[in-house]
Order: C-alpha cells, then structure tokens, then sequence
C-alpha cells in the first residue's frame, strides 16, 4: 500500500466535498489534510503508537494465514515475487517507523 | 453494494471505498462480511468505469470465494440501483433470487448480524431496513422535529426481489427517481418496509474522522465482525500463536 492517498470527503471544516491527502504509518492512517482549505487532522504519537503497536501484532498473527491464501490462489507468481518482496520488508519497516516517531 | 460514489469526476482522488483501511480496501470489509451466510449465493458490485481496474485488482487479492460481477453505476443511487436490478433481472425471473440486499460499500462496518437480520425481516414482511432512533433532534428554531419517531437509515436494505423489479420498471417508466431504495418500494408498492435495529458502530465514511473511527473500531472487535462465523478460528493476537504467552 503506498503511504499517501487522495480522496474524495466532506472536510469538517470547510463543509466541502474536496480531495484529502491522507498519510499512513504502516496500515494505520496518521494525518489528513483538506485540499481545500487546509484543515488538518493529525493523530498525535502518543495515540498513534500503542494503535499500531496494536496493529503490527495482528499482521503477525494473520501472515502465514494471508501468504498461503495467496500462494494458493497463484503459485508461481508468489514464489516469483516471494524473494523480492522479502528483500523489501526492511525498507518497508524502516519507512513506518520513521513516519512513527518522526 | 454500491460502490460507485456520488459522481464527481474531476481530480486525482481515489474513490473512498477504494481507500485502505486496516490492511483491506474499504469496500472489501463488508463483502467480507456478507458473505459469510450460506444464502448469499451472488454478489455484484456497482463501480464507476474508471475504477474497473482497481477494484478487479483488489477483489483477485482480498476476496476468495465465488466470484463478484461488475456493473457500471449510473449518474446517481437510484439509476446506479437500477442498473444492478437489470443485471440481477434474469435471475430474479428465473426465480433464482428471493431477496436482493442493497448496500452502500462506504459502510464497511456492517456485521454478518446486521445483514442476517435484515434478510431474514425482508423475507418475512418483503422490505427491511436497519435504522437508528434520533431522539435528541431540535428543529432549528427550537421546534421538535416531525413526527414522534425520528431514526437515521442505514444500508443493509433488503427487499423482496421480484417486487422489488417491478417497482424499479415502474419507476423508470415515470421517470421517478428515489432518495433510497425503500422510498421507490413504498411509493411502487403495498408491501410494509420493516425498521430493523441499527448498528452504531455502522458508520459511513463521510468524513475523515471516520476513517479514523472505523479503524479503532475494527480493531476494538478484534478485525472479526463475523458474529462467530468464520469457519477458521480467528487469531487476533500472538498470545493465541504463542503458548509461552498463553501460559500467561
């Protein structure tokens, strides 16, 4: 998953349906800002932290189960891609982690 | 399950039910969840054109089982609706669809409970929709709001199929066009359109505080909105993985 997305929401602020730019740390969502007229909300480290904390164990725990559901569904393509995206996994923690505690 | 938006075309916005939310895509949480009853046997999903790639990409990674048919969504909900029935249409004639339930896919929180009660009310009474009472409304110049009962509607609706066909054609013919799909039953139809209870928890992304809301959510019920359904026991934390940390 990229760590920036854009969407369509109503900004709680502004009252308009404008693009927000929504930043992730890892799968948790961290900040978002309106387009439109900059209203931003940001989670604060404090709340932030023990959420993904949180969030990390049950990725843990539910890995086997998600790589053998896509291992079963395409066989080769996952053991093609498997190596590479082993090799990225610290760069991948590196970058939520800096996010994190930025 | 609706999940073609409300039509803006403009931007490089991605649609909010494409957004992620805790490790799936918005909309794949209440497929998810839907599907788990043994009488859900099609699911068909309305998107908007531009997003057809996205969303084929997404259900090859998130969603197993059968497979979800795609349909373009119209200019808005009804016409979007509409669209749906006419694809479901051969099914319904064949007698092959007894109720068809409606759903907005900004509502990812919609639990295997929800979608059961609504079904099994529609099938009773022909239409079920789950609502929440607004008890605290104060009119804006302090007067009480109409009516004794005012609830907020959420998705699930389900309906009575055939009727529910009918009522669409109908309401193409005239040019009608409905807030939601209970306003074009009733109006088409003598068959009553049940209240349900509601979910607080049910909320729809609108905002973006409810991106962060439905993310909390999620996890305070431990990523499991089955109702204790799903075949495989759920392992939410390392102490179910762990015995050393079971012993504990």
């Amino acid at each position: 998953m990229t760590d920036v997305e854009y969407a369509d929401l109503r900004c709680e602020s502004c009252g308009e349906v404008a693009d927000h730019e929504l930043r992730y740390a890892g799968r948790l969502l961290e900040s978002t800002r309106c387009t439109n007229c900059g209203h931003h909300i940001v989670l604060t480290q404090r709340s932030l932290v023990p959420a993904y904390v949180r969030d990390l164990e049950q990725r843990m725990v539910s890995k086997p189960g998600r790589m053998l559901r896509r291992a079963a569904r395409d066989p080769l393509g996952y053991a093609r891609q498997l190596p590479g995206a082993v090799l990225r996994q610290p760069g991948k923690f590196w970058r939520e982690f800096r996010e994190l505690f930025r | 399950m609706l999940a073609a938006g409300e039509g803006r075309r403009t931007g490089h916005h991605t649609n909010k039910v494409l957004l992620p939310l805790a490790g799936r895509r918005v909309f794949t949480w209440s497929i998810r969840w839907a599907r788990l009853l043994p009488y859900v046997e099609r699911t068909l999903l309305v998107i908007r054109e531009d997003d057809r790639d996205a969303v084929r990409a997404t259900l090859a990674r998130e969603v197993d089982g059968t497979p979800i048919d795609l349909v373009v969504g119209g200019d808005s909900r009804h016409a979007s609706e509409w669209h749906a029935l006419q694809a479901l249409e051969p099914a319904i004639n064949a007698g092959e669809v007894d109720v068809v339930v409606i759903h907005d896919a900004a509502r990812p929180l919609a639990g295997t409970q929800l979608f059961e009660d609504v079904i099994a009310a529609a099938a009773e009474h022909g239409g079920a929709i789950p609502v929440r009472d607004q008890g605290n409304l104060v009119g804006r110049n302090g007067e009480t709001p109409p009516g004794d009962r005012v609830v907020a509607v959420q998705t699930p609706q389900a309906f009575l199929a055939a009727p529910l066909l009918a009522a669409y054609r109908q309401a193409a013919a005239d040019g009608f066009v409905g807030t939601d799909t209970a306003s074009c039953m009733e109006r088409y139809t003598d068959l009553p359109v049940r209240c349900v209870p509601g979910d607080a928890g049910n909320v729809k992304i609108t905002f973006p505080d409810d991106l962060f809301l439905a993310e909390r959510l999620l996890a305070k019920a431990d990523y499991d909105l089955s109702g204790g359904r799903e075949r495989h026991r759920r392992r939410a934390h390392l102490r179910d993985v762990l015995p050393t940390a079971r012993r504990r």
